[in-house]
Order: structure tokens, then sequence, then C-alpha cells
């Protein structure tokens, strides 16, 4: 747990309550398992003490938000922050009730990355949280002979992909954040990183997607926790015409990872719930990143910087690119 | 002696019905000669086009697709083919990186009046796509897990949604029409 | 249905008056049944004959018997009897051997007959200025100087080679083209025409950029030879700096010889830079701008229907009244009246329709015709019933394609219970037999496998309609112009494309639905916002053709600028016009004037608007005017305007005029200063009137005094049309004329109360300085604020503010919105006399809508399943005409009377919640796995 960042979070949160501003106040309470955080919604000052903020809140609570007509406050970080200026401007939520507690953001852990660093040993606990980028965590824990371990991580080993080439760490357009902001890191060939196929050929490409994607179970944990994905029918359940299979068949697997990316492009903001979640640790980010660096490169657009712009797709310029026709 | 068959690649073509469905019929009129591969369904304007509609046509076991519109400024809609063009544009590069082969997928703006262009582009498409050969990728197995084989529409009701003027008209059913092979 | 073509057709005389004139027509023989001829183009293609093309100018050859371009109308054949050997020899008669319709008749005969009518309009068209008899343009000496508009059809996709460009010397690639401008216009000295033409510094930027663009590889150029460079209508200006942004050479310099290159190839054209060094440059082609000229015939017309030509043979109008000649009840339009572009063509061609059906409003609807249609049967419920017709258009499809291998394999497709193979699936005695099948086999969907749908589907959908079925119930195969016509060599592979095609187009019909169309009621008044000139003459427009009006003024004055103008095409007095058009709008009863006041509010779509005004007043309307205007930009800022009372822009110099308190003899030093925020980075437009507007009241001062010294200063001279005129008067006046660029302006100092002007001379090449007691700035026009009514209206605005057309060529009155036009400057500046033009073209596009009764909607619209819905407003982001907005709740809902089915919405959702009715996604996904199934 990171001390400043919850306290700061807990006080922010109390006060809109107290002071009848929100009905609600969307954040992250300590999960059952130590690596976990998980949503919660206070409805009471009291509960707010409850909250916390953790190298693990990989949710995206913009999704908890989307969609309720009461006025709430969401705990934000850069990423969940552009996710709501995009839901507001699908009208997912009106801007008037919504109250953003802005959290800039040294990038989230991936639990599968400090396990993977512990060689199949037990994790009880989070001993030390720190809140600079560069600092390092502590986890430990005891095997059922009573053997104890503590394991000092950088935290710059074990980060999720996704926070390694952030561009928006502060929050944007948030009512209130609730500590100094921290700098932008990204740099590098972040390009090139959202894109690491592209180095194959059209067979290797191919091979490395089937590949990729072969272990879906189709639990739909990453549409779940998707902040994007609020259609009332998902075009994979749709049945007249129904087009694209229900099965574990590969074409089908695969058109749904397919089209679900597809209908992100412009509007993803690579928070990586969608690999946090899911549980066969399959890399959606392979579509999602190499989508979200096209819309940047090819129209300039970044999703979510605020609530007005129309989303890429729903917008052209005369002089756009289209390298792809004769 | 008996003849070799060529390799015929099986292409769907999506023409805008202003456009390049009209430089079509107007390659017709001047006799212009292209291979007999590929097969066009006439779309309003290529803002009609549905990336569900690529994809389905890759998992129908297309082996090229074609998209021709409008030039960019000339559409009947005013607007249509800017919108594809951003829409098809991403898709295109999205099929390309998950390594469906160059070469498969064309694009191009072809106005009514230009029919050699038409004609050349369709044996460019055609010539593209057969030295590819058939396609297996993204290519929905027939039946690996036994949808039933195509479904006949016993009823007009299940053919398509009802009108919303219809009070009671049952709704569509849902194996009806779809599945497979809709 | 209510348009007659008479093709082939000729006047012989005209009888009668305004109202009532018959009209004595002779129609040439056609030798070819168009009721019979299919266009399949066998005689054509047979016909021994071959002539020189006139369509391509003269480029290629085509047949004695033929069509004039691909896509003529009607699409029918026509024996050219000159050139027919059978007609001319007795011998021959190849194509009536191989027509497969039996349409060739070479006993036809002329044909005279009359017509009576109300009014006429005139719209012979122009030709072009031949510049053969000319020796210092080289035409007929070298063989590589060709006109624009042969280089025009060398250009064009469908000319005599595909759009590839070679030239006539040797059949090789240019790569070095050079335009002469001005040839054939703007000359003084030969017999050439001393007006300007309008169109060709547009038309030669069009051909150099289009050849830029086309042009690959090394070594190509593009130079413009010109005088000024004239693009002064909407966007040009933009248009010719993309030209020289993409290297297209801009040469001020008129060449003064052009000599064959080696051995008879290429151009060596010697010319004076603007320095004055004298210059040679070899081009490999020289293309002529031609200007435009009276038709041949405008002598003939003219005597016919005894009209007065100007000058030039142009027909004689006056600037208040554009399109009226000098006999009542003839109008003129086009090319005929003054050269012009298209969109000022298309304009005043909708101008002459309101001014040609103004007086005939009590006849309206008596000599037209409406088709009667039966009752569609009620198919609901009813499984497939499809009839397959395959057609073998008499040899067309069948010698290529196994029509009977076709027809017997439609039989085995599901739902399919009737099949027949046509001789002629499009004859008229076909029609009547499928009409009959459909009622004795019931059949509920039909499939046609024949030619195109853009050609006859709405035939064939007019049989089902006379059967008694929807139709929408209808698919076609097009086996013949995407079969048998383009596989003529692969027949196995024709037939087996042919299966196909049928088993789409039955698996398309299994997903159709019979279509509703919605018919709606129309309000017949029409609301025109601003009571300027083109205010007024539209809503005295529309009052005339008898529809309500409501004019809503801003001022409590009517008027706008031209209250501020004192003369128009530099003799035509303003105030007694503006007088006379006040107190006739003001005076007709079908126009309530809402002065003082603004529009607070607009609600509806085409046919049933309601709008609000300021004032609290609601109206009722099935059409809007905007003619909201423009305003005269304050040129705070620049040459020291606002630092001396006689440093003026044009309105507040013609004020001066007209008051008396600018006497033109008062006058001994004038100087005027052109493109005053005009042409500018910020401001990039032409603002197309100031040229003209600084020559009139140059002129003025000269005419009064002759002994003023009068300087303009200007980049181009924009005297476009006629209007060149007055600039040759304006110079034959003792006006002196020189040319500034923007790296040398002008400057303008004001010292003790005396205004000076420093300019540096572009022929001496040094700075002079004169003194000026009256300094007048040619300051732009620019659009007024009407952001708010643009956003209430839905109207799309450009970046400088000008309402955007639907269409800037063919559609230059229309909004993208149903029932809403544009008339005047808020579209674009222009002169008097070009926006009462487009103020009757507004009148007539209001006519179209509240001449109906009620309005019938297509079927094919987009509708929305609410069940799926999610109210993230895609869809009416994309949607280009504002059909769709959110209902109460939030979810997107489509306004039928608003959509034009172009399906933009269906394929942005992410939820599939739209779908277009007659192109459903099922529809499209059911042939797609019909092809591969």
């Amino acid at each position: 747990m990171m001390k400043t960042r919850t306290e700061a979070i807990r006080a922010a949160a109390r006060t809109l309550l107290e002071e009848g501003r929100v009905d609600a106040v969307i954040g992250y309470v300590q999960g059952t398992i130590p690596l976990r955080a998980q949503p919660f919604v206070a409805y009471t000052p009291e509960e707010c003490d409850r909250f916390i903020w953790s190298s693990f809140c990989g949710g995206n609570l913009a999704s908890i938000a989307s969609g309720r007509t009461d006025r709430v406050a969401v705990v934000a970080q850069g990423c969940v922050s552009r996710n709501l200026n995009g839901l507001v401007h699908e009208n997912r939520i009106q801007r008037e009730n919504l109250y953003i507690i802005g959290v800039p953001c040294i990038g989230m852990l991936d639990q599968r990355k400090v396990e993977a660093k512990l060689f199949g040993r037990n994790i009880e606990f989070l001993k030390r949280d720190p809140e600079e980028d560069l600092g390092e965590i502590v986890v430990g824990g005891c095997n059922a002979m009573g053997e104890c371990y503590e394991e000092v991580i950088k935290r710059r080993d074990v980060k999720r992909d996704n926070c390694y080439t952030c561009m928006h760490r502060n929050p944007v357009g948030a009512d209130t954040v609730v500590v100094e902001p921290v700098s932008e890191t990204a740099g590098g060939d972040i390009n090139a990183v959202a894109t690491p196929w592209m180095r194959f050929d059209a067979d290797r490409r191919w091979e490395e997607f089937a590949k990729n994607f072969e272990d879906c179970i189709r639990c739909y944990a990453c549409r779940d926790v998707c902040p994007l994905c609020y259609c009332t029918t998902c075009f994979v359940d749709e049945s007249n015409p129904q087009w694209c299979g229900k099965t574990q068949d590969s074409a089908d697997v695969q058109t749904f990872h397919i089209l679900r990316a597809f209908h992100c492009a412009g509007r993803c903001t690579d928070c990586g719930a969608c690999e946090s979640a899911c549980p066969q640790g399959i890399k959606m980010r392979r579509l999602t990143s190499m989508l979200e660096k096209d819309v940047r490169t090819l129209w300039g657009h970044e999703p979510g910087m605020d609530s007005t712009t129309k989303p890429p797709l729903s917008t052209y310029r005369p002089d756009d690119p289209e390298d792809h026709f004769k | 002696m008996k003849e070799i068959e060529l390799y015929e690649p099986r292409i769907v073509a999506f023409f805008c019905h202003w456009c390049s469905y009209g430089a079509a019929d107007l390659a017709g009129v001047s006799r212009m000669e292209y291979p007999a591969s590929f097969r066009a369904v006439r779309i309003p304007c290529t803002g009609r086009m549905s990336p569900k509609f690529i994809l389905h046509a890759l998992r129908q076991g297309a082996d090229g697709i074609w998209v021709s519109g409008c030039h960019p400024g000339d559409c009947h809609y005013g607007t249509g083919n800017y919108h594809s063009r951003r829409r098809l544009e991403l898709l295109k590069n999205m099929l390309d990186y998950i390594g469906i082969e160059e070469g498969r997928i064309h694009f191009s703006w072809i106005s009514s009046a230009e029919a050699e262009k038409f004609q050349q582009m369709a044996i460019r498409v055609v010539e593209a796509v057969r030295g590819l050969g058939p396609n297996t990728r993204l290519v929905k197995s027939v039946c690996s897990n036994c949808i039933p084989p195509v479904p006949t529409c016993d009823t007009m009701h299940e053919c398509y949604e009802p009108l919303e003027e219809i009070p009671g008209a049952p709704r569509p059913n849902g194996s009806c029409c779809g599945g497979n092979g809709l | 249905m209510n348009i007659e073509l008479l093709p082939l057709t000729g006047v012989r005389s005209v009888e009668g008056e305004a109202g009532d004139f018959t009209v004595h027509l002779t129609q040439a023989p056609r030798y070819i049944d168009p009721e019979k001829c299919i266009a399949c183009g066998e005689c054509s293609r047979k016909c021994p004959s071959k002539v020189s093309n006139d369509f391509n100018a003269g480029l290629d050859k085509r047949k004695a018997v033929h069509i004039l371009y691909d896509q003529t109308v009607p699409l029918k054949y026509a024996i050219d009897a000159e050139h027919c050997i059978y007609l001319q020899k007795g011998k021959c008669g190849n194509c009536a051997k191989v027509c497969p319709a039996d349409a060739v008749n070479f006993a036809d005969t002329p044909r005279e007959f009359s017509v009576r009518v109300g009014s006429v309009v005139l719209a012979p068209g122009i030709r072009t200025f031949d510049p053969s008899a000319f020796d210092s343009y080289a035409y007929s000496r070298i063989p590589d100087v060709i006109t624009s508009l042969e280089y025009e059809r060398l250009l064009s996709a469908s000319g005599p080679c595909q759009g590839h460009v070679l030239r006539p010397s040797d059949g090789t690639e240019p790569k070095r083209i050079a335009w002469l401008q001005c040839v054939g216009s703007r000359g003084n000295n030969k017999c050439d025409n001393d007006y300007c033409s309008n169109v060709c510094c547009m038309y030669a930027l069009k051909q150099s950029l289009v050849t830029a663009d086309h042009a690959h590889g090394e070594g190509h150029d593009q130079a413009i030879f010109f005088m000024d460079v004239r693009a002064h209508n909407k966007s040009f200006e933009q248009y010719y700096n993309q030209a020289m942004d993409k290297g297209v050479r801009i040469l001020r310099a008129r060449p003064h010889s052009f000599l064959p290159g080696e051995e008879n190839r290429g151009v060596r054209v010697g010319y004076v830079n603007e320095a004055g060094e004298p210059l040679s440059e070899d081009f490999d082609m020289v293309v002529l701008s031609v200007g435009l000229e009276a038709p041949a015939e405008a002598k003939q017309l003219a005597e016919t229907f005894d009209i007065k030509l100007d000058h030039w043979n142009f027909a004689l109008t006056d600037p208040f009244d554009p399109v009226a000649t000098s006999r009542k009840g003839v109008y003129v339009c086009g090319g005929f009246q003054e050269p012009k572009d298209i969109p000022r063509s298309v304009m005043e061609a909708s101008a002459a329709a309101s001014a040609a059906t103004a007086g005939l409003t009590k006849g309206r609807g008596t000599r037209t015709a409406e088709r009667e249609v039966p009752a569609a049967v009620d198919v609901l419920g009813e499984p497939p019933r499809i009839g397959v017709f395959v057609c073998s258009c008499g040899i067309n499809i069948s010698s290529v394609i196994d029509v009977q291998d076709v027809a017997d394999y439609a039989r085995t497709l599901p739902g399919v219970v009737h099949v027949e193979n046509n001789m002629f699936s499009c004859s008229q005695d076909t029609q009547v037999a499928i009409a009959e099948v459909i009622r004795k086999h019931r059949l509920n969907r039909v499939v046609v496998a024949a030619c195109t749908p853009r050609t006859h589907e709405p035939l064939f959908r007019e049989t089902l309609e006379a059967a008694g079925l929807n139709k929408y119930l209808f698919a076609m195969a097009n086996i013949r112009n995407h079969g048998s016509w383009v596989h003529a060599t692969d027949p196995k592979g024709a037939t087996r494309k042919a299966r196909d095609q049928v088993r789409m187009a039955v698996a398309s019909a299994r997903h159709l639905a019979p279509l509703k169309e919605v018919t709606l009621g129309v309000t017949p008044s029409a609301l025109v916002v601003g009571g300027g000139v083109a205010g007024m003459t539209a809503a005295l427009g529309i009052a005339e053709q008898g529809f309500a009006v409501h004019l809503v003024e801003r001022e409590t004055e009517l008027g706008g600028n031209a209250r501020m103008l004192r003369v128009t095409q530099g003799r035509f007095e303003t105030a007694p016009y503006l007088a006379s058009l006040e107190k006739a709008v003001r005076g007709h009863a079908g126009i309530t004037l809402h002065a003082g006041t603004t529009v607070a509010d607009v609600e509806g779509f085409v046919g049933n608007f309601v709008t609000r005004l300021d004032s609290g007043t609601e109206l009722r309307h099935g059409a809007i005017v905007l003619a909201t205007g423009g305003v005269g930009l304050k040129p705070e800022g620049m040459y020291r305007y606002g630092e001396h009372p006689r440093i003026m822009t044009h309105q507040q110099i013609d004020a001066g005029f007209m008051d008396g308190s600018v006497d033109p003899k008062a006058l001994q030093s004038v100087v005027f200063i052109q493109c005053v925020g005009s042409r500018e980075p910020g401001r990039p437009y032409c603002s197309r009137v100031c040229c003209t507007h600084t020559v009139e009241s140059a002129l003025h001062i000269k005419r009064t005094n002759p002994d003023a010294r009068v300087v303009v200063l200007y980049r181009d001279m924009r005297t476009y049309g006629q209007r060149e005129l007055l600039y040759k008067e304006a110079r034959e006046a003792g006006v002196i004329f020189s040319r500034f660029s923007l790296d040398h302006r002008p400057v303008v100092d004001v010292v003790n109360g005396t205004i000076t002007v420093t300019f540096r001379d572009h022929v001496l090449q040094q700075d002079l300085t004169v003194e000026a007691d009256l300094l007048g700035l040619a300051s732009a026009i620019v659009a007024p604020d009407v952001n708010g009514l643009a956003q209430m209206v839905k109207a799309t605005l450009s970046d400088e503010g000008w309402y955007v057309e639907a269409h800037s060529k063919l559609r230059p009155v229309d909004f993208v919105t149903d029932g809403m036009f544009m008339a005047g400057l808020g579209h674009y500046p222009k002169p008097l006399e070009e926006s009462v033009t487009q103020a009757r073209a507004a009148v007539s596009r209001v006519t179209t809508v509240l001449s109906r009764t009620e309005m019938t909607l297509a079927g094919t619209v987009a509708t929305i399943n609410k069940a799926k819905c999610v109210g993230c407003a895609v869809c009416w982001n994309v949607c280009p005409y504002n059909a769709i907005s959110p209902d109460e709740k939030g979810f997107a809902e489509v306004n039928e009377a608003l959509c034009k089915g172009c399906g933009l919405c269906a394929a942005a959702c992410r939820s599939g919640a739209p779908d277009l009715r007659g192109f459903t996604t099922s529809d499209i996904m059911a042939q797609v796995s019909a092809m591969l199934g």
C-alpha cells in the first residue's frame, strides 16, 4: 500500500461524501490476496477508510463508473481518467455527475512477473510499496513448514508491460489531484515496442498471432474489465446474423479478439486491465497497442485527452493518409 | 488434351454503387476483359463497409477481398468514403500485422468513368491473390464443432428483423439464417 | 416521367407569346428504334464506316452508328446518315444484320411536329475558340501545339488514350508541357475576343495539377504562361496555391514565338520574363487554353426566337434579371448567356427554371402525369417464393454464358419456385409476362440475371409494383456487364461466375423485406433569412410561384449590402433597382416581412420546419433559404486605414459618390490598393468583386474628371467575364495599373494630413511615391458570424465561414440537408447579378419541395435496434445528414425524412444497432456466404 496516496485518497473521498458533493466514491480496497486490489464503492464517509492505493490497482475503475446515473467520484490515474473523459463523450457518464480524484501514477506492477521472481514461493504479504518509480518492493511469506522469506524486488523489473510505455501517468481533466504530479517518463522507440511482430514476415506474424490467442478460454474477463466494452449485445453474441461463432474454434477465438480490439481502436488508453484480468495470461495488448500506435501516428489522436474531441473513427480529415488505397 | 485448370482464387469484391460498380459496368460496355475470379457485392457507399464484412469473408474462406469506392471528395453522400478510408486503413494495418498476407486485401478509388483503371485493378487483384494461393488464415473450419449445416428459412419472418411498425410479429430465431452458412 | 427528351431535334419556328407559345420542331431520323435498342453496341462493332470523333475533339475515330459517349442519355445508338454506307450507297447493312433487338430502321424519316408551351429556355451552350486561323498560335503549323479541349480529352479516362497523354507528333508521352492562357480571350490586336472567358485559368490549373499528379519519374514540368491568374471563385485561390505547391510553374509572360522543335517534334517557346530578359524554352507540348464563344447557331436561334444578342452573339440580358432575354417568356442559361463554369451554369439553369415557371403557376400540374400503382399484396409470413429470370440479352449474354445451365442451376436453389430464360428480360412484352408470372405463381421475390441494376433496377421494380409486389423484393445478378461482356474468351469461367452471381442474388433475395415508403405532408411556405438583394429576390420569386414566404431581416431596413453599392457592371445603377425590388417585396401579399428580428430556433426537417423568432412569433414552413450575406472587412491596421478620412473602403467611397461627399471633379490624384485582406495567408481566398469595383470607381472618376490621376495597385486583375471590357475601358481612359507582389507591398504614409503611397513599379523596377487625395482600399468580403444560425439548422460552414454546398459543382444552391438552400454572399462573395441568379435558383429549388402536397421517402433508410443501442454517439457523429439524434432516453433515432441510406451508421456502430434497409447486414453477409459456400 502506498501510504501518501492512500491517505490523500481517503481524505478526498471522505470530504466529498461528507459535504454531499457525490453519492458514492469508487476506489480500490485491499483484495483477498496480497498482490490484488479490488474495486469498492463507498457510500458513507466511514467506508472511505477502507480505500487503498498500491502498485496492484490494475483494474479499471472507469468500467465501474460507466452507466451509473448517480453522482460519483472515481479514483483515477492517467489512463483511467482518460477513459472517463472518453466515456463522457460516449454518453456513458454525465460530466456534471462525475468527480475525478486524480492520482499521479508511477506504474502498476504485474503480479505474474513478481511471482516469476519467487520461483513458486507463496506470497503472503506486501511489506513495502514505495511511492517512487524506481523504488523496490518487499514481498514475503512462509511455507507450510514455517520457513519464511522476504524478497526485495525492483519495481522497474516487474512493471506491467503497458506501464513501461505509458505517456500519460498524470490524470487528465481531474477535479482534484491528490499528490504532486509525477514526471512523464516514456521514452525510447515506443512505436516499435507497440508492434513487436512488425519485424517478422507475414507467416511468422500469423504464427505469433495464432499462438498468442490459442489458450483463450473465452471467459470474456478482458471484455468485462474493459471500460470500452459496454455494448448490451457483444458482436459475438449477435444472432441475426450469427456470423461469429461462440466456439473454441481458432477462427472464432481470433475473430473475437480482432474485432474487440478494433472496437477499442481510438478509444483505448492502454490501461492494461485486459491483460491483468486474463486468467490465461494472454497478451491482448499485442493488438490494442498496435492500434493505439496507428491511431496516434496516422491521425495524431490520443484518446481521452478531453471529453469533446470526437474519437478518430467518428471523424476524418480530407487529407488523411491512404497508403492502402490504389 | 485435358485442359489444365488454373487455380481460381475466390475473391469477394465490395463495390460502391455510385462509382466502382459503374466502372465495372462501363468496362463491360467497353468489352475490357479481366479474369472471372471475383464476385461483386454492391453496397451503397464504402461508408457501409463494416469491418465485419471483411472478417466474415475471410472466415468463410475468401482468398481475397477488394473494396472499391469513389475518390475522396467525390462521395455521393459527401463524407462516406472519408470515414471508410480511416476504418479500412486501420483494419488493413491490423490484418497485415497479424499476418494476413499483403496482397489478399485490396482497396481502390475508381470513379464510374474509370473503366480502364477498373480493368487494371481487377487484373492486379486477381494476380496478387492467385500468387498467394488459397487463404488458410482466419478461415472457420467447416463444422469443426458441429454447427448445423446451412439452415433454411422456413418463413420470411426468420430472414429479417420485422419492421418496428408491425406489432406482435415473431422475433427472428437465432438459429435460422445465422450460423456458418447464414 | 414528366421530362420528354427530344434528341436530334431542331426548332423550325415559334409562334405565340409568353404563356402560350407553339414551337414547331423537326426531329431528324435516328435510324435506330430507341424503344428496341438495348445499347449492346454490336452494331457499332460491326460497322465498317469510321468517322472522326467530334466528342474526342477529332483525336480518334468513331463508327457511323454510334453513341456520343459512354454515359450519354438516353443510352441509345444512332446512325449518322452522312457517313452510313447503306444510307449513302445502299450497300452494307451490317448493323441491321447483327442487331439482336431488330432495332435498325433504315427507312426512318424526319418527323415534324409542334409543342405548345408556356415558356422557353435556351441553353445551346458554347463553342471553343478556333485558333487555326492565327499564325501566332502556331496551332496549324506545329503538331505538338494542341488546344485545351484536345488536352482535356487526352487526359480523360474515357478519352482516346484512356488518360495516358501521348503527343500528336510521335505518340510519345510529353513530359514538359506548357499552357498558354487567354487564347481567344482578352485579345486586343487580332480578331479574337476581347472579353475574358472565365474558365480557362481554372481548367489550365486543373489540367496541370492532374498532369503533375500523374507524372512519374524525372524531367516532368508543367508551366503556365498567363497574364492574370483569375482564380476568383470559391476555393479557387486555394487550388491555385495547391498547384504552385505541387511545382506547377506560373509564368507571367506572353510568349512571342512558337517554333517547331527538331524534326517538327515539340515546341520552342520564346518569351520575355518579368525582369525583361528574353528567354526560350523547349517544351514537348504546348496547350492553348482556348476561350469560349457563343455557339455557331446563336444568330439563327436569335432570329427564330426573336431575341436580341450582344456584340459577341451571346444572349443580351440585364444584370438585374440575368436569365431573361429581350423577349418575354424566353429565358436563357449557361454559356449562351455569358461564358461561365459548371457551378454558375447549374445555378443559372435553376434560375431559368424558376423564371420560366413563375408565370405558369396556374397551370402547375395540369400537363404532368403520375404513375398509378396498385396496392402491394401482403407477403408477410409467407415462405420465400422466388422467381428467377435469366436473360439472354439477344446473344449478348447467351453467346458467352450457358444461360440454360444457369437457369437449370437456379432451379436447385432453396426458395426458388419458378425459373425461366428470356430473350430480352427488359423488353416491354417480357415485362408484362413477368408481371403475369408473379401473380400466377404468387412469387414474393424476384431475381433477374441480366445486365446492371444501375440502369435496369428501376424498370424491374416498376414491373414488380405493377404486379402488386413491393418493389424492394427484387435482386439482380449482373451477368452481362460483369459477366459475358468481360469474359468473352472464358465462357466456362463466365458461366461459373453467373451461377455464383445467381446464387448470391437468390441468397440476397431471401433476406429482402418489403419496405414502406413513408409519405409526409408539406407545409407550402418558405422561410427566407436575410433581406438583402438575394433574400428579397428569393422571397419575391417564391411568392410569385404561389407560396407564402416569411422574410426575416435582422435590421429594420431591407437592402443589405446593395444599399452601399453605386453601380453594378460599371453602368447599371443599383438604387432604382433596389427601390423597385423593395417595393415589390413589401407589396406582395404572399410575403410576410419580419424585420428587426432574428431566428431563435429551428426544428423539423424538409417539408415540416418550425421556426421561432426572437420576437416570439412561431412560423411553420416547408423550406428554408439562407441569404445572410457578407460583410465588407474594416481594414483596421492595414495601409493606415482610420488615420485619414480619405483612406476609404469601397463601401465608403460609393456612399461618398452617392451623397456627394466624394466629388470626382475635386479629385486630382487617386490610388486604389487591391487585395486588402484577401489572398493573404490568414484569409486565403479571393473576394471576387473588388477588382471590378475598383475599375468601376476609377472609371467613374475618369469619366467625370479625365484629368485626375488614378493609379490602381493590384496583384492580378480579376475582372472576369465581360467585366474585362471595363478594365480595358479604364486603361484606355488613362487609369494606371501597377502590379505589386506580396514581398513588395505598397507603403502608405500620412504626413501633415497628406496621404502618400510608395510602390514598386514592376516595369521600371524602382520605387515610386505618389500623393493621393483619395486612397481606396479594396478590402475583403468576409462572412458574418452565422455560427448560431448554422448550428440551429445544422448547416456546415467552411473554414472561412461560408455556407458549404451539397456539391460544389452540381448542387451549388443546396445544403446537404434537404429542404435548405442558400443564396448570395453567405455562400461566397459574388457580384449582384450572380446573387440574383443564385436567389432565383434557390426559388426553383424551393419550388421542387413546396410544389408537392406530400413527399414520399425512399424505403432504403437506416433503422436502429434500440435493444442494442448504447447511445455512444458514433452514429450521429458520422451521419452526413444529421439524420440521427438521441431520443429522450439517449438512444439513437433515425429521422427517415433526412436519411439518404448511405449506411455509414451501420458500419460505424460497434453494437450492431443500426441497420440499413435494402442493404442489411444479413443480406450482405448472406451474399458473401453464398458466394463462398
